[in-house]
């Protein structure tokens, strides 16, 4: 019959094979979500993308760090903003959670760094998001990226920025400028 | 894994000693006393189908013995899940690199029974694109947008691919999901199950004795049961013989495992360390990495490749360099912050300039800046050699280099002591002009439009300098001088001509004047000569000499009055030409002291 040393065996047999396949401790999704995170990585180390960069942040793999520089012949042209990544735990059937931490002076980004763009919502019945399981990390941020000199007057979340674009480009141009902070002094802010 | 265990420890007190028969411990109900049932039901399932075979009761009897069978079979089924969970294929690691098209863009693994959508071609997993659509529930089946496309589709009955992909991506070498535990073993991705249920040695199986319901690995099985307590010799924690050697692999803090990279043997508990800092073997990257040398050598043979590698050489110099540079850097931002105010500065000027401008009372004022028409070469001269100072200052200041020996003070606060010194003449001449002169002339007015040479200050273009600004000025301010004594001198002219006209005319009335008045004298001459003759005749011929006499003196007296007046009017008319002759030169030297003033 079963008995305690029985249980012991499996509780340490759980314990010793936290890494291996099929824990069950662990939701099985999860660990779908951190290979495909990996899958990703590899990539754009391998064939990493001029203008973009992307990290895990720490020993977390659903949490990202990433850069974006500012295309040329945009008023964001030599900028570089700091941006971080959330996956959720249905990735890649949910889209990640992106936000700036760069402040930026965008028709399309608020102040708290919320970026609306289509392809940040999940799509489905009724709703307007553009999610699609295929995109990954390296295709949101080529997205942002373009985002920054195609913003989208329509829908604007500063919708001084949206009239300001149309209007006067230098004028635009300067408030870009006076509302960026270089990645260090952003850090340096965050340490203090 | 040094940390408490999950179970308590004072419960094995008694077990510390060494091995213990595990039938001595105590009973307990767990799960696994479900899966204990199965062989009771298998050996009555036996029973009952030698038992089915030789009488073979009819139907109802068939029907039993299936439902039997069938929950046999869960039942082994579920247990053997429970010893050794299904594999997840997409968690695989794949031991050769294999083509992006045979990964499906969504999990990106090796595709996992790929279905084709009919509509568009594209290609996924049936799991990925069932759970993509899984929000959008269709009576008729799954269907949904094409996630790389957004072609409307659904995914049919008869979506699957052919069997060749299927066999490619089923034949991708894998390791075994048990190589964290110590299996070796590689093989195809479809057999990966079939490895871990039958020949895994690392996969669990039931014990062998007959009376242990406990699992172990299949490859401890033939040594028999090792369900019975010990207690590790290096750190003393309790155990159960059969988990000894996973404790020893990866847990045990005092116990020795030999490092792959450097044959060393480490202390578990000092693993992470080695692995991280100490390891001889792990290969870190050149010092010089920053600066371009990619190459990584092992810790221990670092000291050889900075020996000849150049960028290791340098690296202590160049970092020195970058960090110069970035003090440059920094220091010329001040810099051209600076040159801002400087432009601001002139800004200033050109303002106060054109405003002077309007206000001619102030270009007077400023004798310095705006040259005399004469040129007065000496004097442009020098404020152009101030202004160049200034420049040269300026740029001595932005483009100085600190000596070498200074290089851990900032460059930037000499540059600010020089910047700042070549500020004050700037600001100094444009805003104090210079003590006006006692002899102000009055403001003129002119009839030529003299803010033309000065458009505003955005339409002139920029400039090469501030000084080539001034100096262009200063060109437009002459000419301008020299369009206004032109001016001036047509004016004189005009003038001059115009009193001597007038000066004509004058003095030919005059001269006719005389010429009346000269006759005038002349008939009053006449009339009192004529006049006396008659009275020295009528006095001589009727003696009436006493009462005569004094009336013909009368009229002699009166005949010199009139004559005396008439020369008297002459030389007031002589007088009046003399005053005009003397108006005119007065004119003309008021002219010419205008002309002098504007000159001024
Ligand atoms: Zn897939
Ligand atoms: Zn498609
Ligand atoms: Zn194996
Ligand atoms: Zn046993
Ligand atoms: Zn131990
Ligand atoms: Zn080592
Ligand atoms: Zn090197």
């Amino acid at each position: 019959m079963a008995n305690r040393l029985g249980a012991m065996s499996s509780a340490s047999a759980a314990n010793q094979g936290a890494k291996s396949a099929g824990n069950p401790s662990r939701p099985a999704a999860n660990g779908n979500v951190i290979k495909r995170l990996q899958s990703e990585l590899m990539a754009l180390m391998t064939s990493p993308t001029p203008g973009l960069s992307a990290f895990p942040a720490g020993s977390d793999m659903t949490k990202w760090n990433a850069t974006v520089t500012g295309p040329s012949d945009t008023p964001y042209a030599d900028l570089t903003f700091k941006l971080t990544l959330s996956y959720p735990a249905n990735y890649p059937y949910a889209p990640p959670e992106v936000l700036f931490k760069t402040p930026i002076y965008h028709p399309n980004v608020d102040m708290a760094g919320r970026i609306c763009l289509d392809i940040l919502k999940k799509g489905g019945d009724g709703s307007e998001g553009a999610w699609s399981a295929v995109l990954n990390t390296g295709s949101v941020l080529l997205s942002i990226q373009s985002l920054l000199g195609e913003p989208n007057n329509a829908s604007p979340l500063n919708g001084e920025a949206a009239l300001l674009w149309d209007r006067d480009q230098t004028e635009y141009k300067k408030k870009v400028l006076a509302r960026h902070q270089e990645p260090e002094d952003v850090e340096a802010a965050d340490v203090a | 894994m040094s940390g408490s265990p999950p179970w308590s420890s004072s419960r094995w007190h008694s077990s510390q000693a060494g091995f213990v028969p595990h039938h001595a411990t105590s009973n307990s109900t767990g799960r696994l006393e479900v899966a204990s049932s199965p062989p009771d039901v298998q050996r009555s399932l036996s029973a009952a189908n030698i038992a089915g075979h030789s009488s073979l009761r009819g139907m109802r009897r068939l029907e039993a013995r299936r439902q039997m069978e069938e929950a046999n079979f869960l039942s082994s089924k579920a247990r053997s899940q429970n010893l050794n969970p299904p594999i997840d294929l997409r968690m695989l690691d794949y031991v050769t690199a294999y083509d992006d098209n045979l990964m499906c863009p969504i999990c990106r693994c090796p595709f996992l029974d790929p279905v084709v959508l009919a509509e568009c071609d594209h290609c996924f997993c049936r799991d990925c694109i069932r759970q993509t659509w899984a929000s959008t529930y269709s009576p008729l089946g799954p269907r949904g947008d094409c996630p790389s496309c957004r072609t409307p589709a659904k995914l049919g009955p008869r979506s699957a691919t052919s069997k060749i992909l299927v066999n490619i991506t089923d034949d991708l070498l894998v390791r075994c999901p048990k190589s964290e535990d110590g299996c070796k073993a590689q093989v195809k991705r479809g057999e990966v199950q079939d490895h871990v249920n039958i020949y895994c040695g690392y996969a669990y199986m039931e014990c062998t004795a007959d009376d242990c319901e406990l699992h172990v690995l299949r490859k401890d099985a033939a040594e028999g049961c090792l369900h019975f307590g010990v207690s590790c010799l290096d750190c003393r924690q309790s155990m159960q013989k059969a988990s000894l050697e996973t404790h020893w692999r990866v847990q045990c803090p005092d116990r020795k495992v030999s490092c792959e990279l450097c044959k060393e043997a480490v202390f578990n508990r000092e693993w992470d360390t080695h692995s991280r800092e100490t390891c001889p073997a792990i290969s870190i990257p050149c010092p010089g990495k920053v600066f371009g040398c990619n190459s990584r050598s092992k810790r221990s043979q670092a000291d050889v490749h900075a020996k000849s590698c150049t960028f290791a050489k340098l690296t202590p110099m160049l970092t020195a360099m970058q960090q110069r540079m970035d003090e440059q850097e920094a220091a010329q931002k001040v810099m051209v912050r600076k040159l801002e105010v400087l432009e601001g500065g002139f800004q200033a000027v050109q303002t106060i300039l054109s405003t002077k401008q309007e206000d001619p009372d102030q270009v007077g004022a400023d004798e310095s800046r705006i040259p005399l028409l004469t040129g007065r070469p000496h004097q442009r001269g020098d404020s152009g050699g101030m202004l160049d100072a200034m420049v040269v200052e300026t740029d001595v200041g932005a483009f100085v280099f600190p000596p070498p020996s200074s290089s851990s003070r900032p460059s930037s606060e000499l540059v600010h002591v020089r910047a700042g010194a070549s500020l004050p003449p700037l600001y100094s001449a444009p805003m104090a002009p210079g003590p006006r002169p006692a002899d102000l002339p009055e403001p003129f007015t002119m009839d030529f439009d003299m803010a033309s040479p000065f458009p505003p200050p955005a339409a002139n273009g920029p400039y090469i300098s501030p000084l080539h600004h001034l100096l262009s000025m200063h060109e437009s301010l002459r000419d301008e001088m020299s369009r206004m004594s032109a001016a001036l001198q047509e004016l004189d002219g005009r003038q001059s001509m115009q009193a001597l006209n007038e000066n004509l005319r004058t003095r030919e009335e005059i001269s006719y004047m005389a010429a009346q008045v000269a006759g005038l004298s002349r008939q009053v001459h006449w009339l009192t000569s004529a006049q006396l003759q008659r009275q020295q005749h009528g006095g001589a011929g009727r003696q009436a000499a006493g009462a005569a006499g004094p009336s013909g003196s009368d009229i002699a007296g009166a005949g010199a009055g009139v004559e005396a007046a008439v020369s008297t009017a002459a030389s007031a008319l002589r007088g009046a030409a003399r005053i005009v002759n003397a108006g005119q030169g007065m004119t003309m030297r008021r002219g010419l002291s205008e002309e002098g003033r504007t000159k001024l």
